[in-house]
């Protein structure tokens, strides 16, 4: 890709691919898509909406984001299954200082290894993306969860 | 139900009870609406005067108020003229409660207050003349309020709530109810597979460390440690309890690869605060899951507080809702510690994440040969004991034997 994206492009461009790396179960890949100093919340809406602190994985530094995938891929029993991630365009509020403030919904669908399809989750992503001379990092996540009825497990990061 | 026991000790468990819609509709009957306590929610979720919450016993849906005089008031959310439910939002404030149906309108208690158009209009329609709002009010339910947990009872026979507690468990309860709490907190989890499975899940004493390899990597839980498994005298409830530092890690791994367990490297962490544990009680007991009876268990998994309540969709569906809480006078530091810890429960809980799968696979293969029988001998068979070890499944069998007395019952329970 050669053409000069602007920043909006650029912002979509990069929800997108640290999405496809879920999917593709390329977790390392996309644990570097957080910078050092990230912070990585999945909380139900029913909790933001209360403004209450509890959450489904809450990941104040990198190094616990690090020790939960690690978990996933050495410790934790989890449901055999594929995610998509089906992404919608990216809402910008503001940039500030080169970090873009991002609203992205998404829904996941689940599929079983005997190729039976759900809808596993719906939610949005609220990010604050920065936007580097070469690169872009997620510098907080809030992953916003309106599916919060969660089915059977969330083991693999949304 | 007469023939379902194959073992008078509980020791075998029939598939059918995890699928038969008719014991299903029993359990309504006899254990939900039988001589039980069920655990509504916590005081700390309705401070305020006209606060209310929505529940469930069992499948039933519930509405728990907080009165203008300050009791806490409990009725079934469900309109006394057509059925429909009345009360729509989880949560919120509100002096009564109207049904959008016909707009029959509630008070907090549940009374009937008016009934639109009761007179009729222009003379014409209308209710007969003697019909009696007071005769048409919402089912209501007994409350109890107990160190802050609000249980509510269907039964007019149940003994009182610190009764039907018992001993064992109040003190246990007390320890971490002992002054007030502030919610953190929700985290729910769908699960494709019958209550009673997770009823004993919460139980067996046996699987924590075997399915939950993250305790048995940091020392959280391990069958090599202080613990047990104990009930209360009419067995239908338990405390599964562990001291975390009473093994030694190295003897524990190699307990854990003598009996083919685990051979591999084991994990370590980048930040250790998650394993961090405070001592907040006089014991330093550092996880304590205590089970009560029919709907309900509060854990303590270091400084990691939830009370887990069950609500049901059918024989083969329920929820377990988490509610995350710490105290009040917790400071700020304590508070994110909680919220940290909060990542081992859960749907996403890096200790529990495992139960549902595990119970989904038992729903799946079970639903044939409903005939047919699990086994649970660990800890022993014949008469059901409190033991000092979790290589243990006594208290799936004291659930069992607790619940069969109710399901032998007539309507109304077996008192």
């Amino acid at each position: 890709m050669t053409a000069v994206m602007n920043d909006k492009q650029r912002i979509e461009n990069f929800i997108l691919r640290s999405a496809f790396l879920i999917d593709n179960n390329q977790l390392d890949d996309w644990m570097a898509c957080f910078d050092e100093n990230s912070r990585y919340v999945v909380i139900p809406r029913e909790n933001r909406d209360r403004n209450l602190p509890g959450a489904l994985m809450h990941c104040d530094n990198k190094a616990r984001l690090t020790d939960r995938i690690a978990c996933l891929r050495e410790a934790n029993k989890i449901n055999p299954h594929f995610d998509r991630h089906i992404i919608s365009g990216s809402l910008i509020s503001e940039i500030v200082d080169r970090v873009a403030s991002v609203k992205t919904s998404f829904l996941v669908v689940q599929t079983n290894l005997y190729g039976d399809s759900k809808l596993f989750c719906a939610g949005c992503y609220e990010d604050k993306i920065a936007l580097l001379d070469d690169d872009e990092k997620i510098v907080e996540r809030y992953v916003v969860v309106d599916t919060f009825s969660v089915p059977t497990m969330l083991a693999t990061p949304l | 139900m007469s023939n379902i026991w194959p073992r008078e000790d509980f020791s075998r468990l029939q598939y059918r009870l995890y699928h038969d819609p008719e014991i299903y509709e029993q359990e309504h009957d006899k254990v939900f609406r039988g001589p039980t306590w069920s655990v509504l929610c916590l005081e700390a979720e309705i401070k305020n005067a006209g606060d209310f919450v929505v529940t469930h016993v069992g499948q039933i849906p519930i509405v728990v108020t907080r009165t203008k005089t300050g009791h806490v008031s409990a009725f079934v959310n469900r309109c006394a003229h057509r059925g429909a439910e009345i009360v729509r939002e989880p949560y919120g404030n509100s002096p009564d409660f109207t049904c959008i149906y016909h707009a029959w309108c509630y008070s907090e208690d549940g009374d009937l207050l008016g009934v639109p158009f009761r007179r009729g209009a222009n003379g014409k329609g209308g209710m007969p003349a003697d019909f009696d709002l007071r005769q048409h009010g919402l089912t209501k339910l007994r409350v109890s309020v107990w160190k802050g947990i609000v249980f509510g009872t269907f039964s007019e026979s149940v003994e009182p709530i610190e009764e039907y507690i018992g001993e064992l468990m109040r003190e246990h309860l007390g320890e971490i109810f002992n002054r007030p709490l502030r919610v953190l907190g929700y985290q729910r989890q769908r699960v494709n597979a019958n209550w009673k499975l997770y009823l004993e899940n919460v139980r067996d004493a046996y699987h924590g460390s075997l399915l939950h390899e993250f305790n048995r990597t940091f020392g959280l839980s391990r069958l090599t440690q202080v613990s047990g498994a104990y009930m209360d005298d009419k067995f239908r409830h338990s405390l599964l309890f562990q001291y975390a530092g009473s093994d030694n890690t190295a003897e524990a791994r190699a307990a854990y690869a003598m009996d083919q367990v685990q051979r591999s490297e084991y994990l370590t962490l980048n930040d250790s605060d998650i394993i961090r544990f405070v001592k907040e009680n006089p014991r330093g007991v550092t996880t304590r899951i205590v089970s009560l009876f029919p709907n309900a268990v509060v854990n303590q998994i270091y400084n990691c507080l939830a009370l887990r309540k069950v609500r049901l969709y059918g024989p083969n569906e329920f929820e377990i809702i988490f509610t995350l809480f710490g105290y009040e006078d917790d400071d700020d530091a304590m508070t994110a510690h909680r919220v940290n810890q909060s990542n081992m429960v859960g749907p996403a809980g890096l200790i529990s994440m495992e139960d549902a799968e595990a119970l989904e696979l038992v729903q799946r293969s079970t639903a044939r040969d409903q005939a047919k029988y699990g086994v649970v001998e660990m800890g022993g068979v014949g008469p059901i004991k409190n033991l000092d070890t979790r290589v243990n499944e006594q208290p799936i069998r004291g659930f069992y034997s607790f619940y069969s007395q109710l399901m032998a019952a007539g309507q109304g329970g077996a008192q």
